[in-house]
């Protein structure tokens, strides 16, 4: 690779998180999108360093909440992560929890369950690959899932955890401290999601159709008559919240607001996905044909821009209230 | 649009505007890393890209669609997640299931014993004229095998069900696995009162290679 060529770096076969770009990657909308992201960024960036400078940390404000939803610049996604969701005070208050779970065995059958998985997450990334043994983030990963596998037991090892703490351990660099953060997000975020009956994550896929319903009727009874229930299209969105669905920046940037805000965003990107690929769902004739157009949302331009899209999940998917959600969650708890 | 082909039946167009017969819906059921996406990639693109494979999350599909004999058939072949968990979700997906392609891992112990398991919840949720397949996968990895072929044979027959050995790494009876439901839809779909029967059993048993022994 030249140095010398500026285009050359836009053009890297690997993204800033370790990624290789997939072989249908659209290098020319991603270079067009960052040279109007670069200037976005770099306003957000000094904004967020004078409301960092002094305490170094943030509290719930209505200003936070704004910033957050546009975006939490890289150098400070960590540190406000573990900032937002409390999970920093939890770590805080239990130290050494970390270490003595590591050192405990864990069940036979959940580590051989563990194992199975460790080469089977994000190969195509540089720390992840099987080849990368000399970065050690397949171990983290392995400690990692085991410390939190032997502090919940009535978890274990769920598939697509595997995929959620890769990205944990990318971002925060640090085993305990993506411990605390899984810890946060499984306990408070996401309740039930990852258990052995999968309850919480079942509820809310129904409540997703239940949304669409009140959003717009035909696009559910469209699907209930393709019989492609909402559980087929959308059950990896909401186990590894959008990673693998969505481009990564986009992914990161659903993330932020996910540990301020909590489990809301899922399902407002949720309704944006669905409502901005109408059509293609409205003329699809089997459920072969849904499956395969929603497959397609990783490499739609419009949700590779994450500025704008995510203005547009804060738009089109309207105020949703967190009452909103209870109800439906307990009316579908009873259906289930 | 409508075409009729050479057996007389009426031609459909897929998504991609191929003709096609029949479409028929297979699922690929077994443990976790048993090498169910493995041998789905093998089958669609022909490709084993050792190191690239993800563990699969919830529920995905690959259509691909196969010649039996002048007639096109359609394969609508559903890949599920291993883990236990995730089996509430999937057994939806048996009822209307042409074929289960059961799997296990010859390296592996104890996917092979869940085989029983796998059969009974099969007997639970799915049609009872579905067509189950043992496909006994990585049997190309000799010097790791702790699954005799022997005993999966038998276990086959005591459940009534052909078995074939697998490689998704070296494509070892890989299509026949695929062709030979294909070929159980296309005679169902087809066949004349006097016709012969068809028994996926005795196809499979003639078809199929037997993997080479370690030396």
């Amino acid at each position: 690779m030249s140095a010398s060529n500026s285009n050359d770096l836009h053009r890297s076969e690997i993204d800033a998180y370790g990624f290789k770009h997939g072989e249908d990657f659209d290098y020319d909308s991603y270079e067009e999108f960052m040279s109007r992201y670069l200037s976005i960024l770099a306003r957000r960036a000094s904004k967020w360093n004078k409301l960092l400078s002094g305490s170094g940390s943030v509290k719930r404000s209505s200003k936070v909440k704004r910033y957050v939803r546009k975006g939490i610049p890289n150098e400070h996604r960590g540190e406000m992560w573990m900032c937002v969701s409390k999970a920093k005070k939890l770590m805080d208050s239990n130290e050494g929890l970390y270490q003595r779970l590591l050192g405990q065995e864990l069940d036979p059958s959940i580590q051989s369950e563990i194992d199975i998985d460790l080469h089977r997450t994000f190969p195509e990334n540089i720390y992840f690959c099987n080849d990368a043994a000399a970065s050690g983030k397949q171990d983290s990963l392995r400690n990692v899932l085991k410390a939190f596998a032997n502090h919940n037991p009535e978890i274990g090892y769920c598939q697509g955890l595997n995929y959620v703490v890769a990205m944990l351990l990318i971002v925060l660099k640090d085993e305990e401290k993506s411990f605390f953060l899984l810890e946060k997000l499984t306990k408070q975020i996401l309740v039930g999601y990852y258990s052995k009956n999968l309850r919480g994550l079942n509820v809310d896929q129904m409540v997703l159709g239940e949304l669409v319903k009140l959003r717009n009727p035909n696009i559910a009874s469209h699907m209930e008559n393709k019989m492609a229930p909402w559980s087929l299209v959308c059950m990896k969105w909401f186990v590894c919240l959008y990673l693998d669905i969505l481009p990564i920046e986009t992914t990161l940037r659903i993330w932020d607001c996910l540990f301020y805000e909590g489990p809301k965003i899922l399902f407002r990107v949720a309704l944006t996905l669905v409502l901005q690929n109408e059509e293609s769902i409205l003329t699809a004739r089997d459920t072969s044909q849904i499956v395969e157009r929603f497959r397609k949302v990783k490499s739609q331009p419009l949700n590779m821009d994450c500025h704008t899209f995510m203005q547009k999940v804060f738009l089109d998917s309207q105020p949703l209230k967190m009452a909103t959600i209870d109800k439906l969650r307990s009316e579908c708890e009873q259906n289930l | 649009m409508a075409l009729t082909n050479s057996n007389g039946v009426v031609r459909s167009t897929s998504v991609t505007g191929e003709f096609y017969d029949f479409a028929c819906k297979v699922m690929l059921i077994g443990d976790s890393g048993v090498g169910k996406t493995c041998l789905l990639v093998r089958f669609k693109d022909g490709a084993f890209l050792s190191g690239s494979f993800i563990s699969t999350v919830g529920i995905d599909f690959r259509n691909k669609i196969v010649d039996v004999e002048g007639t096109k058939v359609k394969l609508q072949i559903w890949d599920t997640a291993g883990q236990e968990r995730f089996r509430s979700v999937t057994h939806a997906y048996y009822r209307d299931a042409h074929a289960l392609l059961l799997l296990f891992d010859v390296t592996n112990r104890h996917s092979f014993e869940n085989i029983r398991a796998w059969v009974s919840e099969i007997h639970e949720y799915a049609k009872d004229d579905v067509v189950v397949m043992l496909l006994g996968n990585k049997c190309d990895m000799t010097s790791e095998r702790c699954v005799k072929r022997e005993e999966a044979e038998k276990l086959a027959k005591d459940n009534k069900i052909p078995y074939m050995e697998t490689s998704a790494k070296s494509g070892l009876n890989v299509d026949l696995a695929f062709l030979a439901v294909a070929k159980d839809l296309q005679v169902k779909k087809t066949r004349r009162p006097n016709d012969p029967k068809f028994s996926v059993l005795e196809f499979v048993d003639q078809q199929k290679q037997v993997p080479s022994k370690c030396c």
